[in-house]
């Protein structure tokens, strides 16, 4: 399988499974390798950096919602340049593509780091990510700062809010595909201390709206990918992403709760997925393969073709 | 790190506020050390969303035996799903003699599991409650185990001689304002103790793990000299290493 995700350019990028992990859920590609095999997954889209380094959000910084969190973490991270220093080597190591996330802080901080970027072997495309109370102005100055000092694929994640408009400049600056949507924003009471927070919404109940968002983008910008990213809790979630015009889907905060299923959405979306007990390979085994399943393959030889058995009784 | 599952094959209640669930864990999840925990989740649907930390307070073989409020259900044969171990073992001082725990408005749970260990090596221990931890039954605990309640002011009797006495102090907050409350446990400490020595004070972080494999970056803690992650570094923390305000 391979899938485009980006404009046919000098640097488009295609996978092999039309899955990732979304920005801020996966660290930089040094997580989770004890638990999910990395080769079945398209690409990483690392955590956010930004040109300076930035501290954790004071105070609370996650909220349990019903089926849900509420999260502000502040985006902390330790600037571009110790981030490169730091994962560089294991980046050109992975056996799969490295999209790094920039914050879209001011458009002198986003031209310097897509020129860093620009350079590194490791890293094969940038997302980038805009706040959701952005002008238009401003997300044009920022889109164009990255598309103008990088060859690289400038992916542009959109906020939920003024979507359309957003997109339509993304377009018109440069940018290779877009990303749809970052979570939310809300607020909820801290139960703990009575304060209100806001942040980052994630959950379940987030899909319907992007979902939405997803599918008004592809019929209107129908000349550039769309990659569909929240609230897919399951692999018929990934694929409703795909009805709706998402060339490939990013998977956010149920990998920090059943870290095995980002790897079950990717081998189901990837074709990766056993749906016979004969001819597979060891290494198709995974976790979330049923009981009866597993309990039919671990039956010894039973002497006859059940294919064949069940045609001569239909017979 | 490891994702697993465990079935509850004892539930015991061991006073009216808390109850004791018998774990059959994998040979991995049993070389859990004091300090670690595991993420669990009980149910299949997504409520609640986030796994729940949850803490042994002792290790009989391969069965954990974790420490969870009564007012929660749990039958016995019910199967959980574990990610585990989260973070690393508490780092103890060499020629301990005495460790002092301290729960100040929260149930000592997450420091519980040192218990054992200690007094295996030994180590006499001494558990201070202040605030609302006063209020944890400690009637179940190893009777060898000093217990004193303190005030909500951070006092409790014998404090300079305790405090002076112990090689290492192990403290757990409530989570609604970790920081601020072990900013004022320091505050004591140092009223009581001219000097804190490195590696004498830690705190013990127990707030919300979104992954508890350092990917989210929620539990980020500012340090003297970079940032620390609890749920891969932590949760014990040198309280004169972290920066508390």
């Amino acid at each position: 399988m391979a899938i485009q995700i980006t404009r046919t350019g000098k640097n488009t990028l295609i996978l092999e499974t039309p899955v990732m992990p979304a920005a801020g859920t996966f660290g930089f590609g040094d997580v989770y390798r004890d638990i999910i095999n990395f080769e079945k997954l398209g690409a990483i889209v690392t955590n956010p950096i930004s040109y300076e380094p930035r501290t954790a959000a004071h105070g609370a910084r996650v909220i349990r919602l019903d089926s849900g969190v509420l999260i502000h973490t502040g985006l902390p991270n330790l600037g571009i340049n110790k981030v490169l220093r730091k994962y560089r080597t294991l980046w050109t190591m992975l056996p799969l593509p490295i999209i790094i996330h920039l914050i879209g802080t001011t458009p002198d901080h986003v031209r310097k780091s897509a020129a860093r970027l620009d350079e590194e072997e490791g890293v094969d495309a940038i997302e980038l990510g805009l706040n959701d109370d952005i002008s238009q102005d401003v997300a044009a100055d920022l889109i164009h700062a990255a598309t103008s000092r990088t060859e690289k694929p400038v992916m542009v994640r959109l906020p939920t809010t003024d979507t359309m408009n957003i997109a339509k400049i993304a377009i018109e600056e440069g940018a290779s595909t877009l990303v749809a949507c970052s979570a939310p924003r809300g607020t909820a009471r801290d139960p703990r201390t009575g304060h209100m927070m806001s942040g980052r919404i994630y959950g379940p109940i987030i899909k319907p709206m992007i979902l939405r968002i997803v599918a008004q983008l592809a019929q209107t910008f129908a000349d550039i990918p769309i990659i569909g990213s929240g609230g897919i809790h399951t692999p018929q979630d990934a694929r409703d992403y795909i009805h709706a015009g998402a060339r490939a889907v990013q998977v956010d905060t149920v990998t920090w709760i059943q870290p095995q299923l980002l790897e079950h959405i990717a081998r189901d979306l990837g074709g990766w997925i056993v749906t016979r007990e004969s001819g597979a390979l060891p290494d198709e085994w995974h976790p979330m393969m049923g009981d009866t399943e597993k309990k039919r393959r671990n039956q010894p030889d039973i002497g006859y073709d059940e294919d064949e058995l069940m045609d001569k009784l239909r017979r | 790190m490891k994702q697993s599952e465990a079935i509850i094959e004892r539930v015991r209640r061991i006073n009216p506020a808390y109850q004791h669930l018998e774990l059959a864990v994998d040979d991995t999840l049993s070389r859990i050390k004091p300090g670690q925990s595991l993420l669990v989740k009980t149910g299949r649907d997504w409520h609640p969303y986030l796994r729940v930390q949850w803490h042994p307070v002792t290790i009989a073989g391969a069965k954990l035996v974790i420490e969870r409020p009564a007012g929660e259900h749990y039958d016995v044969g019910q199967v959980v799903d574990v990610l585990g171990l989260v973070g690393q073992p508490i780092r103890f001082r060499r020629n301990l003699r005495n460790v002092l725990l301290v729960a100040y408005d929260t149930p000592p749970t997450p420091i519980l599991m040192t218990i054992p260990w200690l007094m295996g090596n030994k180590v006499s221990v001494t558990l201070v409650l202040l605030g609302t931890a006063r209020q944890y039954d400690t009637a179940h605990l190893n009777p060898e185990v000093e217990v004193i309640k303190g005030d909500d002011d951070l006092n409790w009797q014998n404090q300079v001689m305790t405090v002076g006495w112990a090689d290492q102090v192990l403290a757990v907050v409530h989570t609604d304002d970790e920081l601020g409350r072990f900013k004022k446990l320091v505050a004591r400490f140092e009223e009581r103790r001219a000097i804190i020595p490195q590696n004498y004070l830690f705190g013990i972080f127990n707030g919300d793990l979104p992954c508890g494999v350092g990917a989210c970056h929620a539990c980020m803690l500012q340090t003297r000299q970079s940032w620390s992650l609890v749920c891969t570094d932590g949760p014990a923390f040198d309280l004169t290493q972290i920066t508390l305000d």
